[in-house]
């Protein structure tokens, strides 16, 4: 390939300014509305992610394995203190925290609902999960009171029980010995999360307040919930702590097949959205080099004349082809760049929408980010389009008879 | 000794139900050095029998043989090189590249022979200058009148230092005044650095100045004069 030709492709792209024009600005706004869709849903998408693991499912939990088949409160994890240091010394994790777990009733005068209670250590789940920053208000607060039976809400929860700081509600569930027990627990502070379904069905509680109503032996829990420093080691810290214990250990994705299942699903609506895109702007392509070739049936034929071979002219329309397609594909690109990027700092608010997004445990605010590689495979699939684009024009250009082409006016 | 060899070459076209035959049994040779004329009326075979002289064409029956080369017996790959090797073309409406200086129309040629950078710049340089176009290098065929226009074409036709030069009707689109310098310089080249040239005209300022008429009608050739 040598500058001349590169050159000639160039100014070739420019003869017909306002055509070249349109098709560039067409592959332009098609690339970015497709680069800014799919920075969208995939910036919902690990937002969903990071607030599911930090509030929720955190990177790896230990169960007894039967707990998560039917979440009776006799299967818990014995000694669960000292498992707790041996998960610690492992080096890539984080935090670790553990919680009594008991399906029960939550009711006030006016409504029952069942629920989740998450018995918890405020300390050291904080260090865990994030629910501590989710409070609605500033009369909420996290298990600062030292005086037994509080209780943490959701907004939602709240609305539908009618509860506020420091209503009542009664707590009901079975015990360690299968009988029907309860207490009655002060609201301490209402949270909301991104997630409306989570926030409907949990409740958390001290731990200590709910091993004692369920008279749970000591130095046990029904779950272990651990961070990780980098939760791309997942795998790595399972391998460790099989070593360790032979209780069941799970990470985010089993725990949550959704959430691998959204991401995978995410990367693949991205190839298609494109794919779709550059497909009918090849179209596009295909129609404006044929529109060229015809323009420059006398030039091409003289090119061939003189001695250019069809491998040659080949090449140059095809260069010219690249060429234009990429220059609007770098153009999409830029432009989709500069949007993830100011967006995905500031966000995008999507209020109108927002409660039935937060059902589905989608935040509220959008936040578009693409990566690098992202970006990298669009710019192969720009690149890939221009060159299938140029083959069907290119050879109805080599097919041309140079005598007959230079004779043409 | 001659470059070019024809004989007993015939074109026939069978685009409708009647034959035409463009070019009709033409035996004809050119030596080194020529500065020839084939002229006749439209539709005479001039043009056929310059395409078919450039390989741009290939004929019925009969062959052309250049430098020893049947070129007939070449592929189309082959004679696409062949042409780019042994072949300048200069054309009736210059045919340049419209977004190539007139530097880069001259230089294009060299490029696809694979030509030195140095060797590149400096043929077209000295090639412009022998045109009468050394300070417009830079110019875009659309700045150059058609005169020069046409200059710049005959650079490039003797840019791939081509065995001969064949040239369509060159001065068909040219006043003159642009005919009679461009004539001038061709018969430079000619008289000084011995190139061949072979024109298809019917201009009588051409016929003026060539050294061999060859008269064509029908598809035959009815006279050869060397003057």
């Amino acid at each position: 390939m040598n500058t001349l030709n590169l050159q000639m492709a160039w100014r070739n792209i420019w003869r017909n300014k306002l055509r070249s024009t349109v098709v560039i600005a067409a592959i332009t706004v098609g690339l970015f509305g497709g680069l800014a869709a799919s920075g969208i849903m995939k910036g919902m998408v690990v937002d969903m992610i990071d607030n599911a693991l930090e509030n929720t499912v955190s990177h790896i939990q230990i169960h007894d394995e039967r707990f998560i088949d039917n979440n009776e409160v006799g299967f818990f994890i014995k000694n669960s203190s000292n498992l707790i240091r041996q998960i610690q010394s492992v080096p890539e994790v984080a935090a670790v925290c553990e919680r009594t777990k008991a399906f029960g009733m939550a009711s006030t005068a006016s409504k029952a609902l069942g629920v989740m209670i998450n018995g918890i250590e405020p300390d050291k789940e904080k260090k865990v999960t994030k629910i501590y920053t989710k409070l609605t208000d500033s009369i909420s607060t996290y298990f600062t009171s030292s005086k037994k039976n509080r209780i943490l809400i959701s907004q939602k929860l709240a609305n539908k029980l009618n509860a506020k700081v420091k209503s009542k509600i009664v707590l009901t569930f079975q015990d360690y010995d299968g009988n029907l027990t309860g207490a009655s627990f002060k609201v301490e502070g209402i949270f909301k999360t991104q997630n409306a379904m989570f926030d409907e069905q949990n409740v958390f509680v001290r731990k200590k307040d709910l091993d004692r109503l369920l008279d749970m032996p000591a130095n046990t829990s029904h779950e272990i919930a651990i961070m990780l420093k980098d939760y791309h080691k997942t795998s790595i810290v399972l391998d460790k702590l099989k070593k360790i214990t032979s209780y069941y250990i799970e990470p985010w994705n089993k725990i949550d097949p959704y959430l691998e299942l959204t991401t995978s699903l995410t990367g693949f609506m991205l190839l298609i959205f494109m794919t779709v895109i550059l497909l009918a702007l090849g179209f596009a392509i295909v129609n404006t080099m044929l529109m060229v070739i015809l323009e420059r049936t006398k030039e091409l034929g003289m090119i061939m004349a003189i001695g250019m071979n069809k491998r040659k002219v080949f090449i140059m329309i095809m260069q010219e082809t690249t060429m234009l397609t990429l220059t609007g594909g770098i153009l999409g690109i830029l432009i989709s760049i500069i949007f993830t990027t100011y967006f995905g700092r500031v966000g995008i608010g999507i209020s109108g929408v927002a409660q039935g997004f937060e059902a589905l445990g989608y935040s509220s605010v959008m936040y578009p980010q693409l990566s690098f590689t992202d970006y990298l495979q669009v710019i192969a699939m720009v690149l890939i389009t221009g060159v299938i684009s140029s083959i069907f024009p290119t050879i109805r250009a080599i097919k041309m008879r140079p005598a007959e082409a230079v004779r043409m006016d | 000794m001659s470059i070019i060899q024809i004989e007993n070459l015939k074109k026939t076209y069978r685009e409708t139900e009647v034959e035409v035959h463009a070019v009709n049994g033409i035996d004809l040779s050119f030596e080194s050095g020529e500065f020839a004329a084939i002229v006749g009326p439209s539709g005479s075979g001039k043009t056929t029998l310059l395409n078919m002289i450039g390989g741009l064409d290939s004929p019925t029956e009969g062959k052309i043989i250049i430098n020893n080369t049947n070129i007939g017996n070449l592929n189309a790959s082959q004679i696409i090189d062949f042409r780019l090797w042994n072949i300048g073309f200069v054309f009736q409406s210059y045919n340049l590249i419209p977004v190539l200086t007139a530097k880069e129309n001259v230089e294009f040629i060299m490029h696809l022979q694979g030509r030195k950078k140095q060797e590149r710049e400096q043929r077209t340089k000295d090639l412009l200058t022998s045109v009468g176009l050394g300070d417009r290098l830079n110019s875009r065929p659309s700045q150059l009148s058609g005169g020069q226009q046409q200059r710049v074409a005959v650079a490039r036709a003797l840019a791939s230092k081509p065995k001969f030069v064949l040239a369509d009707e060159p001065t068909a689109n040219l006043d003159s005044k642009s005919t009679e310098n461009l004539l001038d310089i061709m018969e430079k080249l000619n008289r000084d650095e011995n190139i061949t040239f072979i024109f298809s005209t019917h201009d009588a300022r051409v016929v003026k100045k060539a050294r061999r008429v060859i008269t064509i009608e029908d598809g035959k050739v009815v006279s050869d004069e060397v003057k």
